[in-house]
């Protein structure tokens, strides 16, 4: 299985979901999306083995793999649609508050270039209430940067970490992400990420606004921020409609394409299990 | 011209016999066959009538009720239909008298086979000529024509031009215009010979017509289920043992949705009057269908609340009863047919196909969940279904306005069936399609027919296990024996040839060179896959061979070094006296553990 399958805990997710437990998830027969992207759903400069199934999050995604010469493309919809059907149950509007706020991450290969201080203003003139600041584990283990959010009054936090070549995966990742979202009313972020969608499908209002930064030696091959405005300006703003962003966070997640635990097990390979539980 | 009479004193050589030629194959089932029953239908009580050219004698036995007169160019034929008609004339066309009058003139065969290699050459219009003079006036011609752009010679792996059997002593085709070429040829010709043209059927797949579709509701009829269902079946069975260039039956359904069932049938059966006729032309079923081992012969007919089924009796009762027959899963009940309503709407399989192919999620999770929620409405209360709708599958299920309907609700289970089972045999059939006939479709290659059956299950909202789909299996070879009439020795091979089917195998049935070498292409991608897969797990085992050694290299280090050994001086003891408490507990519990009893 692609380490890569291991981000997030998204095949942890995944294993409980088809009735496998909580321990060490089986190798997953494919790559599995781990982020919304714009491309092909792989991450750029991952190993490829030609013709491994590409588990993808949405039909759009599927298409676009297609057209790019991948093949053996499904979609089975996104790990975190699979943690909505095992822990339904929004809370009400009334018994959330304020904003969980994503300032775009880079990550342990490509850092972000931006002015923090500005987007700090820009948050506080923009925010109604409260402010949780969630910074990527990267960005949370640089004490200058998590100093500037915190001094600005904010709460801080990190959902833990993604893990990476297996080790020190937090399996319960996305977990702690959907109990913070469904504290707050709104999701924010200077860039339209997979946490905007999570946070549209946890019952947030959605809001993109701010520098969206730059992410050094940034693949431009599918067009960048520049193109995520043009395609989806509706979720672009301080204040987006919200049944509009409903509709879009439901494609993009795949959630109409959520599969049934034994479904899943074949997709993935599980279905006929050759290796030894491995608890971990 | 010398007349000898034959020791069957029923055989008659006007001269122009082929004395040692048969058109007869030997093994030839006797089956009635749908030309036999419009045969019959056009031919009055007491009617003379000419059975011209080779003809199956279970076509005979359909006109008791007429007085037959049969012109074959071969002896031995003659001989073999001599018991069954009141005359045989043996010889070319020629060999029929000046004089000679019929009531109806039959040539199911068309008209190349009628003529002997002796004696002058007539040709098809030449032919035509001899038998609408020997017809009364008023008199019916029922006639079969050959397609030379039709669905036999399209799929034909020899080219029609390169003929070398007995037979193409002479060798017609399209660029023969004496031969009619398509439908208003053939229309004209049969108008310029002096005929009113009345009905034209499409006849699918042959001569001997296991379907016969009225040609104007074919080519307007795109869409209907019906005729998707019988041509998909027809172009199957009707080249089951054969090699052709690619699939009859995807041909054939794919003709019908481009209007062109008609146009491109193998060939056309058409019936008219001889001019100057009288009245208007007596009304005729929209198709005739011949189905099930016992050949029964189905008939749509039109009425003024639509179509109906109308069930025509056969020879079954010459057929003896398997002696298995009481142990079958599946057996067929025509009298409820009769009268009812023929369903219109959309073949689900050509639905779910046509979403595969577009890979519409959406649309196959619709389709999918419809025709489950579908089974599931129609369950008792144990779950289980029972009737007709038991042996639902995706091939003869309608999508109609109002839902899901049975096309043919004859065929019905003895016993009841477990509507998971019944749904996995529904979603195995069409996943055995789907892979094996090479479609394109939105799941990966990885998965194997159970695998995928499985995944049409969630689609369709069903957790289905491996084990259901086991199941189904076994009830899907036990429903097709006794669809096909096989024994238990018969079902044991199908089961096993059923549960062998693998992905990459081609589809059961004609052996198409288009999907054999599709078959192929699969194959060779999931090389390419194992292949990548291999290259992909060597590299990542080395890199993890190499993590290994890192981490062994560490723990070494650290085992050696002055902190680990006194760390490890230190915990011995607690280690020690662990250990001993577990045997303790286990030596405990051992002796407070209930023995059994003897005896159990």
């Amino acid at each position: 299985m692609h380490h890569a399958n291991h981000f997030y805990g998204h095949a942890h997710v995944l294993a409980r979901y088809a009735g496998l437990g909580t321990g060490h998830p089986p190798r997953i027969n494919g790559y599995v999306q781990h982020g919304w992207n714009i491309g092909d759903g792989l991450a750029p400069g991952h190993p490829y083995a030609e013709r491994t199934p590409s588990l993808l999050w949405s039909e759009q995604t599927r298409r676009r793999a297609w057209s790019v010469g991948r093949r053996n493309v499904a979609v089975i919809g996104a790990p975190f649609a699979y943690l909505l059907a095992m822990e339904p149950g929004d809370p009400p509007a009334e018994e959330r508050q304020g904003t969980i706020w994503y300032p775009f991450h880079g990550w342990e290969g490509q850092h972000v270039h931006g002015d923090h201080k500005k987007l700090i203003t820009l948050i506080r003139e923009t925010e109604p209430g409260p402010v949780t600041v969630c910074l990527y584990w990267h960005e949370y283990g640089m004490r200058k940067v998590r100093r500037l959010y915190e001094n600005a009054g904010f709460r801080v936090i990190c959902h833990g970490y993604r893990g990476h070549w297996w080790k020190d995966t937090d399996p319960y990742f996305l977990d702690k992400q959907l109990v913070e979202l469904r504290r707050h009313r709104r999701v924010a972020s200077n860039r339209l990420t997979s946490a905007i969608f999570y946070g549209i499908a946890a019952g947030c209002e959605p809001a993109v606004y701010g520098d969206p930064m730059v992410l050094a030696d940034e693949d431009p091959t599918f067009g960048g921020t520049a193109r995520i405005r043009r395609q989806w300006p509706e979720l672009h703003g301080a204040s987006v409609d919200l049944p509009t962003a409903v509709a879009i966070a439901r494609d993009e997640l795949g959630t109409d394409h959520r599969c049934t635990p034994a479904e899943l097990r074949e997709l993935l390979g599980w279905a006929n299990l050759q290796e030894e539980p491995v608890d971990h | 011209m010398t007349t000898e009479t034959a020791p069957a004193d029923r055989i008659v050589l006007p001269g122009g016999e082929m004395l040692t030629w048969s058109d007869l194959p030997e093994d030839r089932p006797v089956t009635a066959g749908a030309l036999a029953v419009l045969a019959a239908r056009v031919v009055p009580a007491g009617a003379s009538v000419l059975v011209a050219g080779p003809h199956d004698p279970a076509l005979l036995d359909r006109l008791a009720h007429a007085e037959v007169t049969c012109l074959l160019r071969g002896y031995p034929d003659g001989a073999a239909l001599a018991p069954r008609a009141a005359r045989v004339v043996v010889g070319g066309p020629a060999g029929l008298g000046d004089e000679e009058r019929f009531d109806v003139v039959i040539a199911g065969a068309g008209l190349d086979p009628i003529e002997s290699v002796e004696g002058a050459r007539l040709g098809w219009g030449g032919v035509l000529d001899r038998l609408t003079r020997v017809l009364r006036p008023g008199g019916t011609l029922l006639l079969w024509a050959e397609n030379p752009m039709g669905l036999r010679r399209l799929v034909d792996t020899d080219p029609w031009y390169a003929r070398r059997d007995d037979a193409a002593w002479s060798v017609t085709g399209v660029l023969d215009i004496d031969h009619p070429a398509n439908r208003d040829q053939l229309r004209d010709r049969l108008a310029g010979a002096g005929l009113r043209p009345d009905a034209c059927f499409a006849a699918y797949p042959d001569a001997g017509a296991r379907a016969l579709i009225d040609a104007d509701e074919l080519a307007g009829g795109a869409t209907c289920g019906l005729f998707d269902a019988v041509l998909h079946d027809v172009g199957g069975n009707g080249f089951a043992a054969a090699t052709v260039l690619q699939d009859p039956a995807r041909l054939a359904v794919d003709a019908l949705h481009a209007g062109l069932g008609a146009a491109l049938a193998p060939g056309w059966v058409v019936l008219a009057t001889k001019e100057p006729a009288s009245g208007p032309s007596a009304a005729l079923p929209v198709a005739l269908l011949q189905t099930g081992p016992g050949g029964d012969v189905l008939e749509v007919v039109a009425g003024p609340q639509g179509w109906r089924w109308q069930v025509t009796s056969t020879a079954r009762s010459e057929t003896p009863a398997a002696p298995f027959a009481t142990r079958e899963v599946a057996c067929r009940d025509l009298t409820t047919l009769d009268g009812q309503p023929v369903p219109q709407g959309r073949l689900l399989r050509t639905l779910l196909l046509d979403a595969a192919l577009r890979r519409d999620l959406d649309g196959l999770r619709r389709l999918l969940r419809g025709y489950a929620e579908w089974l599931a409405g129609q369950a008792g209360a144990d779950g289980e279904l029972g009737g007709a709708v038991a042996l639902a599958t995706v091939d003869n299920v309608l999508r109609t306005d109002g839902g899901y309907t049975l096309l043919d609700p004859s065929w019905q289970v003895t016993a009841p069936l477990n509507t998971e089972v019944v749904l996995a045999r529904g979603l195995r059939r069409f996943a055995t399609t789907l892979v094996t006939g090479g479609y394109a479709h939105p799941w990966p290659s990885t998965l194997d027919i159970a695998g995928l059956t499985v995944v049409l299950g969630g689609v369709a909202g069903h957790d289905l296990s491996r084990e259901t789909v086991s199941a189904a299996v076994e009830t899907e070879a036990a429903v097709t024996a006794a669809v096909r009439g096989l024994d238990n020795e018969g079902r044991g091979v199908l089961l096993t040839e059923l549960r062998a089917v693998e992905p990459t195998d081609p589809p059961a049935g004609p052996r198409s060179y288009q999907q054999l070498h599709e078959a192929w292409r699969r194959q060779r991608e999931e090389l390419t896959r194992l292949t990548a897969l291999l290259r992909w797990t060597e590299e990542l085992l080395t890199s993890r061979e190499r993590a290994l050694r890192r981490a062994e290299v560490k723990i070494n280090l650290l085992s050696g070094s002055v902190s680990y050994q006194v760390g490890r001086f230190a915990v011995t003891p607690a280690r020690l006296a662990r250990r001993g408490a577990r045997a303790a507990k286990r030596r405990v519990r051992d002796v407070l553990a209930p023995k059994p009893q003897e005896g159990q």
